[in-house]
């Protein structure tokens, strides 16, 4: 209440960005050619940047191949059938079958379900974490900032991998199980990401004014701090999927995958290590060719984004 | 500078001990006691009590991390009851085959990333540039075991220039350093995961690096291209690799932990590994220290080695 009373007298003669009067007064120092909002300008400067649309590309046809795939391809993706196992590509079976009998395509599509969900989830979970421990550290700053980062710092050194296949030789059968694993040990780099962002938010000026007008601690975090952070967390996202999406294909490598007959993109993977040897292509590079795609994907999507938003290397 | 040094360990002890905190005590929730893993998972519930409180077992659980803690300084890993010898004594028979395969597969990385991110700035924008990058691009949203694969079967199954796996004879750090053909395929997958990442970063600092002035002198000098790149590039360039190694020992322990089970090659990685299989807890937590400890060790030893390297960087 206190600060809607109070922000008018304050704002007044003074043009908020991307209004229209920020247009005609260009400030010291040079002609501005444009000017939008942040988002605005970051939106096309991703979509000027060729290979981030293609990645946004593959994404989407993945997603559908995945999720609406199954709807109009349907295979049997429940009962094991001795009768037709490992058989090579044909008109019945265009990536053949596996060594239970399963239909390969249809099985890709159940497996990039979960690998796609996993991904999904785990950095979600861990975007969450780290945005709200982040933004906490930041703003309280001093003794408690230093305690906070220094227990990430520790996290941070002991190496992901090992941690998360310990957990693992006891929690990776569901989904959920897996995203939680994955999700509870990648929080710490997105936390380093926006505390470092809130540290030099909490100096400018439009902080101060939410203090001044007696803003609580709560609005200045998730209407102020947050929001405008929240470039840097978006940019790290997307690196979040790719690298839950590659764990999970090692977890599933190492045998600590999802309970059969559940499967994802990574227990496919992991079998297929056995098939190199008798010859059964269609059960290794097809499957392996769309994990890479995705991650390449999330990848190619993740640099353009950093690109776009950030200021300095723009124009280039 | 010795003062900073000092200052670096004392903080590297902290974040140690707090590592091995976290370890300790997620491991000691998955399994508090290997007494069933030693009496069977049918003992008696009076055996297991008298076993827990033979070995110590049986008290708080403060208590038993200060004594781990205790053994951790003389070198005592605790004790393997599926192995039947000591951690300790494991990791002293399995750490120099690891030493080998990593360090030479790190040093065949460098071999390879300097000079191709070096040529890739030279010849910005060129089609080689962008092939590199693509190939550089694709490598990195690998997961290593899969492109191990892909070798395994052109190099090994297709054209039968090395074994698929590293043979069962290979049981001392000699034998592995004087069977290279053995060892080439292990060495050059975990060499190439390396790759994708340092020529990217080579290929930026190079490129800062080409628009300086200096460069720009020794040209004017009349120095020949070559001079110019080997003699005031090269050492300027890969400044940024001391800190990129001394960062990239988790994904180097990661690397060698996948590498060593695909191709069946007896170092930690394939200890930790079976481990798993075996709920081998004492194993588990011993590994996850030392990676732990080794990340905290390269990020001193690249800090301390960036400032001897570059007189730029002043410590106060």
């Amino acid at each position: 209440m206190a600060d809607q009373t109070s922000s008018k007298p304050l704002l007044e003669g003074l043009t908020p960005l991307g209004s229209p009067d920020a247009l005609t007064t260009a400030p010291e120092g040079g002609e501005v050619g444009f000017v939008a909002s942040g988002w605005r300008l970051a939106l096309r400067e991703f979509l000027d940047n060729r290979l981030a649309v293609i990645g946004v590309a593959v994404l989407i046809f993945f997603v559908l191949f995945c999720f609406v795939g199954p709807l109009i391809y349907k295979t049997n993706q429940n009962f094991t059938n001795p009768l037709i196992t490992t058989l090579p590509p044909s008109s019945a079976h265009p990536l053949g079958t596996d060594e239970n009998g399963f239909d390969e395509l249809g099985r890709i599509m159940k497996g990039g379900q979960t690998a796609l969900a996993i991904g999904f989830f785990a950095s979600l979970i861990a975007t969450v974490i780290g945005t709200l421990y982040g933004a906490i550290a930041g703003l309280l700053g001093g003794l408690i900032d230093g305690a906070l980062m220094r227990l990430v710092d520790i996290l941070l050194s002991i190496p992901f991998l090992f941690i998360v296949l310990v957990l693992a030789t006891k929690y990776s059968a569901t989904v959920l199980e897996e995203s939680l694993i994955l999700g509870a040990f990648s929080w710490l780099v997105p936390a380093r990401l926006v505390r470092g962002e809130v540290l030099t938010l909490r100096t400018r000026d439009f902080v101060s004014a939410v203090v001044v007008m007696g803003g609580t601690q709560r609005r200045l975090v998730f209407r102020h701090l947050i929001p405008n952070a929240l470039s840097v967390v978006i940019v790290n996202v997307t690196f979040q999927i790719a690298d839950a999406i590659l764990a999970l294909a090692y977890l599933g490598f190492l045998g600590f995958g999802l309970q059969y007959p559940n499967t994802s993109w990574g227990d496919m993977l992991g079998n297929a290590q056995q098939y190199v040897s008798s010859g059964y292509w269609w059960l290794v590079y097809p499957v392996g060719f769309c994990l890479v795609a995705v991650v390449m994907a999330c990848n190619l999507i993740g640099d353009a984004l950093r690109d776009a938003f950030d200021v300095r290397l723009q124009r280039r | 500078m010795i003062g900073y040094i000092i200052r670096r360990l004392l903080v590297a002890i902290i974040v140690v001990i707090g590592i091995a905190a976290i370890s300790f005590a997620l491991l000691y929730l998955l399994s508090p006691s290997p007494v069933y893993a030693v009496l069977g998972a049918k003992a008696q519930p009076a055996a297991v009590k008298s076993w827990n409180l033979q070995h110590g077992y049986d008290r708080g659980e403060l208590a038993q991390f200060f004594t781990y803690l205790g053994h951790l300084l003389h070198l005592d890993f605790g004790y393997s009851y599926k192995l039947s010898q000591s951690v300790s004594a494991l990791f002293k028979e399995n750490a120099g085959r690891s030493a080998y395969l990593t360090l030479a597969a790190l040093i065949l990385s460098l071999v390879i990333a300097i000079p191709l991110g070096i040529a890739q700035a030279v010849k910005r924008n060129s089609i080689g540039d962008y092939a590199a990058t693509a190939v550089n691009f694709t490598l990195y949203s690998m997961p290593s075991f899969f492109l191990g694969l892909i070798l395994i079967q052109l190099f090994a199954l297709d054209l039968h220039i090395f074994p698929p796996t590293v043979s069962d004879s290979i049981t001392t750090t000699w034998q592995a350093f004087t069977h290279p053909l053995q060892l080439a395929l292990p060495i050059i997958t975990l060499a190439l995961i390396n790759v994708a990442s340092f020529s990217r970063y080579m290929r930026s600092s190079a490129l800062d690096n080409l628009g300086q002035d200096y460069i720009r002198l020794a040209r004017a000098k009349g120095l020949s291209q070559r001079a110019v790149l080997m003699r005031h590039l090269l050492r300027n360039a890969c400044l940024p690799m001391i800190t990129l190694v001394g960062l990239s020992i988790p994904t180097l322990l990661a690397g060698n932990l996948l590498i060593e089970v695909l191709f069946n090659f007896p170092g930690l990685g394939l200890l930790f590994y079976n481990a798993l299989g075996n709920e081998d807890y004492n194993i588990l937590l011993a590994y996850t220290i030392l990676g732990g400890v080794l990340t905290v060790l390269g990020n001193l030893m690249a800090d301390v080695a960036i400032t001897v390297a570059d007189p730029r960087i002043r410590v106060g």
